[in-house]
């Protein structure tokens, strides 16, 4: 792959003898007083906002990136164990309502350097070039102010970065991988061999899983315990992704800094710098810019929780927008038991794929549609699943010995975007006295068609794959949308160069500017937005001034 | 949920026989240092509970132990792994709008099952004898998300189960019971496939005991 280190260098700036972390580069790293009127400042350490990071240090930009959670170190800080991964998650008080609400937590909150790429599964699918348009092409949804030809020059950037493993793709723009896809385990083999029999389209990958060396990571050992953070610097996560390269190019990660309030300055209503708190201590980082990348919880409570006499109902909330729009893909989980055994846990969750019925298909009583991937969850969530079956006492006991025998597909589907599905400000506080995040959800019609079809498909798979029996437990998946990308500031929070509309040097680099999911895992399309946006950036002068 | 499993029933401790001879721990020398010391730590569970009173802690054993299918003299502390993450605070990150947060509805939902078992038996649910806890018990589930002392049973159902199954499942025994074969790190896994087993695993010796299909 020629040209990628030339242009991110942090599989080579990581260490090859065994250890996962480059201690020196961080002890090295340039630091950065509050009082410097640094270029910019990023809220979050994520998906957006390591990319945006790495790509403006690299431009020459002065810059730091704050982060609530910890600078973690594969070889201490993480475990190859279920229960022991909890400080990974976002874990902080929110509450969640509406009349199908959400679970938060280990399902789709990160926290600390990397964001949620720490536990996500690995899966890095491009959006659809229909998933631009779906407003005008199928009656639903929104339209985004950009297209995919747009972002394509940074999916292909990024699957070299990642890099990706896959088998070449045939749906939406056809593409291939960097990497050969991985071999599959039993869970994998039971999805092909089922969807060969039913005449469906499934492929291996993709997945953001070295196969091979790639700089100084290493081929992955298929442990498993992909969810639980990667101890073996195979999977990718912007920790080792973007991270390295950026701290080599003069950028600073500042860790367990809580970004709580975006100080605008009252005259100007530009943003002056970010408060934040950091040992106890209440601190202030001035800076030209703000960038947030706080993902799609975190993200609308800090602009709603930096309200000020010039935005009195949040930031960039003039036309009721921040929040809005917040979606999660219906993500229920069927697994088919086999007298074989399985094991499922023997190899990376993400393994196999199909978007056979990603797009709106004129037969269905839906628009739009769903993906089918391998899920191979682990025994507590495996527990989860059973339990949700009813079962509890010596009969959950029973039933969970049974665990090596099955195989677990899971759906990502489409749910719509609605303006009710919001982010606001609950009357509970958090440690540092701020309001904590209410999350309202509530699905539609169009969503609950989408999910009973993804499950009677993923039991036609397994069925015909020869499982005896079928169950299926009800769930979602990711969190995309809540501060949504628009013409313009009456239908949107920020342009389509991730710029707000209200705050001409505030930027979003995070998956809440999408304004639309698709049925795709959204790591990769995050970061393609964030790629995006630093080059305008970094094409353009600094301090707001790019358009 | 429309079908209900069939009735609750006893077990020893899992299905001992189903992967004879399995040790997960006896593999601990092959795990990275800091995942071998977290695991094998949960054996030994400091003395004393943290967060239960004497009171309600004899009302969450006995509800801990019924939930996970212990008897009384369980090999697995459930109830010290619960009491120890909710005095830590270590909350799934939400709850919901309904319900207060984990450790007082924890407290709140004890409180309840007193007050049932008083109501039913004139004792503590602790006191109470073990058919009528299991009634008080199945009363809640049955209520799905109908309302149990001002709650919604069905988000208490989902915060017993969740707390249950997270300390159940953390626990090596637990792993011998379910054939899994634990941490895998730096070693990993080198025989992915269907019915491929690593040297260290043991087969299934009742691949066709399939519970479902048993009880059919």
């Amino acid at each position: 792959m020629p040209g990628v280190r030339s242009r991110n260098e942090s599989a080579w700036l990581l260490p090859n003898d065994g250890s996962r972390t480059n201690h020196r580069l961080r002890e090295d790293m340039r630091r950065y007083a509050d009082t410097d009127e640094i270029d910019l400042v990023i809220v979050g350490c994520g998906a957006g906002g390591s990319v945006l990071l790495q790509r403006l240090a690299r431009a020459g930009w002065r810059v730091a990136a704050l982060d609530a959670g910890p600078f973690w170190d594969p070889d201490t800080d993480w475990v190859s164990d279920e229960a022991g991964s909890h400080q990974l998650y976002w874990t902080e008080p929110r509450v969640i309502s509406g009349a199908d609400p959400v679970p938060m937590g280990s399902n789709n909150s990160g926290r600390g350097v990397g964001g949620s790429m720490v536990h996500y599964a690995g899966y890095t699918p491009r959006f659809h070039p229909s998933d631009f348009a779906t407003r005008t092409r199928d009656g639903v949804g929104a339209d985004w102010p950009l297209t995919y030809p747009d972002l394509r020059p940074y999916y292909e950037q990024l699957e070299q970065e990642l890099p990706v493993a896959g088998e070449r793709w045939p749906w939406g723009d056809p593409h291939g991988y960097p990497h050969r896809p991985h071999p599959v385990g039993g869970n994998g083999e039971i999805f092909l061999r089922g969807a060969r029999k039913l005449g469906i389209e499934a492929r291996v990958g993709p997945v953001a899983i070295t196969n091979g060396r790639f700089g100084n990571r290493p081929h992955c050992i298929y442990r498993g315990f992909c969810l639980q953070g990667c101890k073996v610097n195979a999977k990718a996560s912007p920790l080792i992704t973007h991270i390295p390269d950026a701290l080599a190019h003069g950028a600073e990660v500042r860790a367990d800094a809580m970004v709580t309030r975006i100080a605008i300055d009252r005259e100007s209503g530009r943003a002056l710098g970010v408060h934040y708190v950091r040992d106890g201590r209440e601190r202030f980082q001035r800076a030209a810019m703000v960038a947030v990348a706080g993902y799609s919880i975190e993200t609308p409570r800090l602009l709603l929780n930096s309200a000020c006499s010039r935005f009195p109902d949040g930031l960039c909330n003039e036309f009721d927008q921040v929040g809005r729009y917040l979606m999660v893909q219906g993500a229920p989980q069927t697994a088919g038991r086999f007298d074989a055994e399985v094991r499922m846990y023997k190899a990376p969750p993400p393994e196999v794929s199909s978007e056979e019925f990603y797009e709106t298909d004129p037969g269905r009583d839906f628009q739009r549609g769903f993906s089918i991937q391998t899920v191979s969850p682990l025994p507590i969530t495996w527990a989860e699943h059973v339990a949700a079956q009813g079962h509890w006492g010596g009969a959950l006991r029973e039933y969970m010995s049974d665990y090596v025998h099955w195989a677990c597909l899971g759906a990502l589907c489409e749910f719509l975007p609605r303006p009710g599905n919001r982010v606001t400000l609950a009357q509970e506080k958090d440690e540092h006295g701020l309001p904590v995040a209410e999350f309202s959800y509530s699905q539609g019609d169009n969503d609950k068609a989408q999910a009973k079809a993804a499950q009677a498909v993923m039991e036609d798979i397994l069925h015909a794959a020869g499982a005896d029996e079928v169950i299926t437990i009800q769930r979602y998946a990711h969190l995309v949308g809540g501060a949504r990308m628009a013409a313009d500031e009456r239908s949107g929070v920020v342009d389509q160069s991730c710029r707000s509309f209200a705050v001409p040097n505030l930027y979003i680099t995070d998956g809440s500017v999408l304004p639309t999911q698709g049925a795709a895992n959204p790591a990769l399309t995050i970061m393609a937005v964030a790629a995006r946006a630093a080059g305008q950036l970094a094409a353009g002068a600094r301090s707001g001034s790019a358009s | 949920m429309t079908e209900r499993p069939g009735p609750y029933q006893r077990q020893q401790s899992g299905s001992p026989d189903r992967f004879p001879g399995l040790d997960v721990l006896g593999q601990a020398r092959h795990w990275d240092s800091v995942t071998a010391d977290l695991v094998t730590a949960r054996l030994s569970p400091p003395p004393g509970l943290a967060f239960f009173a004497a009171d309600q802690a004899a009302c969450a054993g006995v509800l801990l132990n019924l939930l996970t299918g212990q008897q009384d003299d369980q090999e697995i502390s459930v109830l010290h792994m619960v009491d120890a993450r909710l005095a830590a605070g270590e909350t799934d990150g939400w709850r919901y709008s309904d319900m207060p947060e984990d450790g007082q509805a924890w407290l709140d939902s004890l409180a309840f099952l007193d007050e049932d078992a008083a109501g039913r038996c004139g004792t503590t649910f602790a006191g109470a004898p073990e058919e009528d806890q299991l009634k008080l018990i199945q009363a809640v589930q049955d209520l799905a998300s109908g309302t149990w002392h001002g709650l919604n049973a069905a988000h208490v159902w989902s915060l017993w189960t969740r707390y249950a199954c997270t300390a159940l499942y953390a626990h090596p025994l637990a792993w011998n019971e379910i054939g899994f074969s634990g941490p895998a790190y730096p070693r990993g896994y080198k025989n992915a496939g269907l019915d491929k087993l690593e040297p260290f695993e043991v087969r299934d010796a009742r691949p066709s005991g399939d519970p479902i299909r048993e009880g059919a």
